[in-house]
């Protein structure tokens, strides 16, 4: 992954999360990979990168983890949104919006 | 609070924390591997894409550790807060389901909490707090200390003392003398504020007074050594209530004058608001300061010895110890004796010089009372606790089964515990705050008592230390009683208690009722015993005949400037017409005047000698009350004339030097002869004499209490000073006549203030205000403690009768009469009760001689006293019992036995 796309991901980051786990709990696998058939593959991750996002979310009480199974049957942290992850997802999209259109009227001339 | 949950949360969980997130982290990888190599790569390969994808293991995995253990405390802290708030939820649903057990328990607490709150407020205001002093702790009253027998009389020192005291000794760095004097405050005051002429408490002091305490004035300047020397410009510190009351508070007052006792005065000063020394009586020095001036009283020695007036206060060096002090006056002592072996003669009393901590000169009369009330207020707050214990006991007995079903539905043994625990601080909580409110209410009452004699007092307020003080008794009680009933819960076997349902007596537990009971009867009786003891005591106080009437009266206190009446004549004119003048008020059947007044507050008493009966070489000589009076005295104050005359107005300076005596000196040193016509002295052995008039009977003149010695008054017209009180018995209200008295005085002199103005009957209730307060303090803490006990006994044989229903009914089922099962559970109260009145006596005997001191005429073992309070508690315990004993024998057997 090249260096110039990290710092736009460390920032949306945390938003996919919310966005992936509004569709239900799943592990931090599990994750990674929503995301990575969602955007087809453009925002690749580093993986590791996300448990100390998932962690950071749990501390601001975003989500919240709790145990369930593996495809194979292991004992595996499951996260799930809470409400307040809830009303952050709608938060961030809402900001990225405004975002993505002020970046599109500024860049279109071009 | 957080760092305890941090360190905690490290020692018991860190390896599982850590552990969890390489797991997940590890999972993930495995995870990924499996997908790759589903895909088509080899192991190693797969493996290998997974590390990069996944990035820096070691980095993510230490930064997730960290945020892990973060997690992880937030959620033990957020169990914490859960739990509590699910705690107090449902005890508060608890405590609404019971409201008769919580507000029981509740008054109960509130009245122990509020009543040691309230009383701890006073014993921190007069005991532990600071005195007003910088230097407080490091001086002392050095006094003449007369050894006699057990006892030690301290008594004021004389100029010639002081002074050499203040040159040989080596352990003060600082001294100062003080003489006490009436200041007639005139002339100039600032604007619109009061003007009247006033009588002040004067102190007349060494300029290092301030010095000593180690205080400054609040504005101007403490008085300097030049002050004090003789032709010094004359000058005055005030105290801040005269400088608000007669110059309004305002600062340009440096500089102006105050003509006191007649002389002009400039201000130098005015002293903080709560420094108006003696700010608690300093032996003879009794009343808060008013105005100070300056004296270099080493200057005035003298050598007249026996003149002893002043008192003496002295700041030791930092670091000196008393005995150093002790050792010190010790060695002047020596050499005063060794100097003036006919005034300190050791084969007399045993004389010394000898020094006092200031803070036990100020608090020492009134520790001994404010510590015994606190030890009843301790006792007071064990019953309380008690009670909300048994309450505890019995509620937790009905909660059994319902204790039993959580445990069985999973809830863990300290979850259970910490049930309780919440509830009991619940009702803490509520009973600290009830509790405060009751101290702050009762603190104002306790002030509002305040017979004037306990210093500091009238600065007790519920203060932050008194509510850290509730707050902790709060904890203490609220502790006692759910800890004790938690435990006993938490013993409980769901098996038992489920099968065992309602109606079964555990017999440990009855031994814990019973056990509280008794101690609760015997802590009561302590408390009643107190009580009992210091009434009779009171009782017997005003019973005392003290020798003059009580009946209305008005009294006042005058004292002439020197300045204008500068001669016996001139002072005698006065009082002739001021006594006439007086006579003509309306309602007036009596006047005259006398110095001491009796119950004034004050005294005088010297040596005398009787003609014919010279006292011994080495011998002591005769001692005794003085007095002078003015002609009428005998029926204005009602004395009783056993024979002989009053004085009249031609006992005057050229007549024939007159005097009467009391019953008791005539007894003493004239039995069996006429006393009229014998003669006395107050000089000498060789005279003048003073020939015996006329002989009354014995009066207290300082309260019932003390008896005082011999007395001897003078005729005022053959022997005039300065101050004089009046005594005007009326038919009417005393104090309706105040208006016409000071028209009256002012009318012959207008710059003189009246003062002391006072029914007799208020400065009697005023003598007997300390025993009052005593006895009245304990009443209500006597009162409170049966009513508790009372509640106990009552509760605790409720419940037993409760428990027992079934026994009981079997009884009844089987011919028992209903005297029978009466008889069994009044029975039952009543062993409980008579083994608590036997320790509790027993207690009181090994108590009340820290009582001895505080009681008059009444012995700490008096057997009215514990026989009546005695069988007041049985009274009470057996109708406690009797109750649920009536109620026992209503029962219906079938209903009983069903149960």
């Amino acid at each position: 992954m090249p260096d110039s796309n990290r710092s736009i991901l460390q920032g949306t980051l945390d938003l996919l999360i919310l966005k992936t786990l509004s569709w239900g709990p799943r592990h931090g696998y599990a994750i990674a990979r929503w995301i990575e058939e969602t955007t087809d593959d453009v925002m690749r991750i580093e993986e590791g990168s996300l448990y100390p996002a998932l962690y950071r979310m749990q501390k601001r009480g975003w989500i919240k983890s709790g145990w369930g199974e593996s495809d194979i049957g292991k004992r595996i942290r499951i996260y799930s949104l809470t409400p307040a992850g809830r009303a952050e997802l709608r938060a961030q999209s809402a900001q990225w919006d405004v975002m993505v259109k002020a970046m599109a009227r500024v860049l279109r001339p071009a | 609070m957080r760092q305890l949950l941090r360190s905690g949360a490290r020692l018991f969980w860190r390896r599982s924390v850590d552990d969890e997130v390489d797991d997940e982290l590890t999972e993930h990888i495995e995870m990924l591997v499996r997908r790759l190599e589903l895909e088509g790569l080899s192991p190693e390969a797969a493996r290998e894409a997974a590390a990069r994808r996944f990035g820096d293991l070691t980095m993510v995995r230490n930064e997730c550790r960290t945020l892990a253990h973060d997690v992880e405390e937030q959620m033990i802290r957020q169990d914490f807060w859960q739990q509590l708030r699910q705690d107090v939820a449902y005890g508060t649903r608890t405590l609404r389901r019971a409201p008769l057990y919580t507000i029981i328990a509740v008054l109960t607490l509130a009245i122990g909490i509020g009543a040691s709150a309230s009383i701890f407020s006073v014993v921190h205001a007069v005991l532990l707090r600071a005195l007003p002093y910088r230097d407080a702790d490091r001086v002392v009253a050095v006094w003449n200390a007369y050894r006699q027998g057990g006892t030690a009389s301290h008594t004021a020192i004389a100029p010639a003392e002081f002074a050499d005291v203040m040159d040989q000794n080596r352990s003060f760095d600082a001294v100062a003398a003080i003489s006490r004097g009436a200041a007639n405050l005139t002339g100039s005051c600032g604007g619109s504020a009061s003007c009247e002429p006033e009588r002040a408490n004067g102190y007349t002091v060494s300029p290092s007074l301030f010095t000593v305490l180690g205080t400054a004035p609040a504005l101007g300047r403490a008085f300097t050594e030049s002050d004090g020397a003789a032709g010094a410009e004359p000058v005055a510190l005030l105290s801040h209530s005269v400088w608000r009351r007669r110059f309004g508070g305002d600062s340009a007052v440096i500089g102006r004058g105050i003509t006191v006792n007649g002389r002009l005065r400039t201000i130098v000063g005015v002293m903080p608001a709560e420094v108006r020394f003696p700010d608690a009586p300093i032996g003879f020095l009794r009343d808060r300061g008013d105005i100070w001036m300056p004296n270099a009283w080493q200057n005035n020695r003298g050598e007249e010895r026996g003149n002893q007036y002043l008192g003496f206060l002295a700041r030791m060096r930092p670091g000196t110890s008393m005995t150093e002090v002790r050792t010190d006056l010790e060695t002047i002592s020596t050499r005063f004796r060794a100097a003036f072996p006919d005034r300190y003669d050791p084969s007399t009393v045993s004389w010394a010089l000898d020094a006092i901590p200031l803070r036990e000169q100020m608090v020492g009369d009134v520790r001994r009372p404010l510590l015994i009330v606190m030890g009843a207020v301790v006792l007071l707050m064990l019953i309380a606790c008690a009670n909300v214990a048994h309450l505890s006991l019995a509620r937790g007995a009905a909660r059994r089964q319902e204790f039993a079903v959580r445990t069985a539905l999973g809830a863990g043994r300290m979850r259970l515990v910490r049930q309780l625990l919440t509830e009991s601080l619940m009702l803490g909580a509520m009973s600290g705050v009830l509790g405060i409110a009751i101290a702050v209410g009762s603190t104002r009452v306790l002030v509002r008592l305040d017979p004037g004699m306990i210093p500091q007092l009238d600065a007790t307020r519920v203060n932050g230390i008194v509510l850290v003080f509730a707050l902790l008794a709060t904890l203490f009680c609220a502790l006692l009683v759910g800890v004790v009933p938690a435990l006993r819960q938490s013993m409980v076997s769901v098996h038992d208690a489920i099968r065992a349902g309602r109606g079964a007596a555990a017999q440990p537990r009855r031994r814990v009722r019973s056990v509280l009971v008794v101690a609760e009867v015997a802590m009561a009786l302590v408390i009643l015993v107190g009580a009992g003891l210091l009434t009779r005591s009171f009782l017997a106080l005003q019973k005392v005949d003290q020798g003059f009437s009580t009946g209305p009266a008005l009294t006042f206190a005058v004292t002439l400037p020197r300045a204008r009446y500068d001669s016996a004549a001139r002072m005698i004119a006065f009082h002739d017409r001021l006594q006439s003048e007086l006579a003509s008020i309306p309602g007036v059947e009596a006047v005259s005047a006398i110095d001491p007044l009796p119950l004034g507050g004050t005294s005088w008493s010297g040596t005398f000698h009787v003609e014919g009966q010279p006292t011994a070489r080495g011998a002591e000589a005769p001692h005794g009350e003085y007095n002078v009076a003015l002609p009428g005295f005998i029926d204005a104050l009602q004395l009783r004339l056993v024979t002989g005359r009053d004085f009249e107005v031609t006992d005057g300076p050229g007549a024939p030097a007159v005097a009467i005596v009391d019953e008791s000196l005539a007894a003493q040193y004239w039995p069996g002869e006429d006393p009229l016509g014998k003669r006395i002295s107050s000089n000498g052995d060789s005279g003048p004499w003073v020939t015996v008039i006329g002989v009354v009977r014995h009066v207290h003149r300082s309260g019932p209490k003390n008896a005082g010695e011999p007395q001897i008054y003078f005729a005022y017209r053959q022997r005039v000073q300065t101050p004089l009180s009046y005594v005007l018995r009326t038919t009417v209200d005393p104090l309706s006549i105040v208006g016409a008295v000071r028209s009256q005085v002012a009318s012959l002199d207008r710059d003189l203030p009246v003062a002391r103005v006072a029914s007799m009957a208020t400065l009697e209730s005023a003598a007997l205000a300390r025993d009052r307060f005593n006895a009245l303090i304990f009443l209500v803490f006597a009162g409170t403690a049966l009513l508790l006990a009372a509640i106990g006994l009552y509760g605790v044989m409720a419940y037993l009768v409760a428990q027992r229903q079934a026994e009981l009914g079997l009884r009844l089922a089987l011919g028992g009469g209903p005297g029978d099962v009466a008889r069994l559970v009044i029975g039952d109260g009543m062993r409980m009760a008579l083994l608590g009145i036997v320790l509790g006596t027993v207690a009181s005997l090994a108590l009340g001689r820290a009582l001895d001191q505080l009681l008059y005429g009444t012995k700490p073992t008096d057997p009215v006293t514990y026989a009546v309070i005695a069988a007041t508690l049985a009274l009470v315990a057996l109708l406690a019992s009797a109750i649920p004993a009536l109620r026992a024998m209503k029962a219906d057997p079938v209903d009983a036995l069903r149960a």
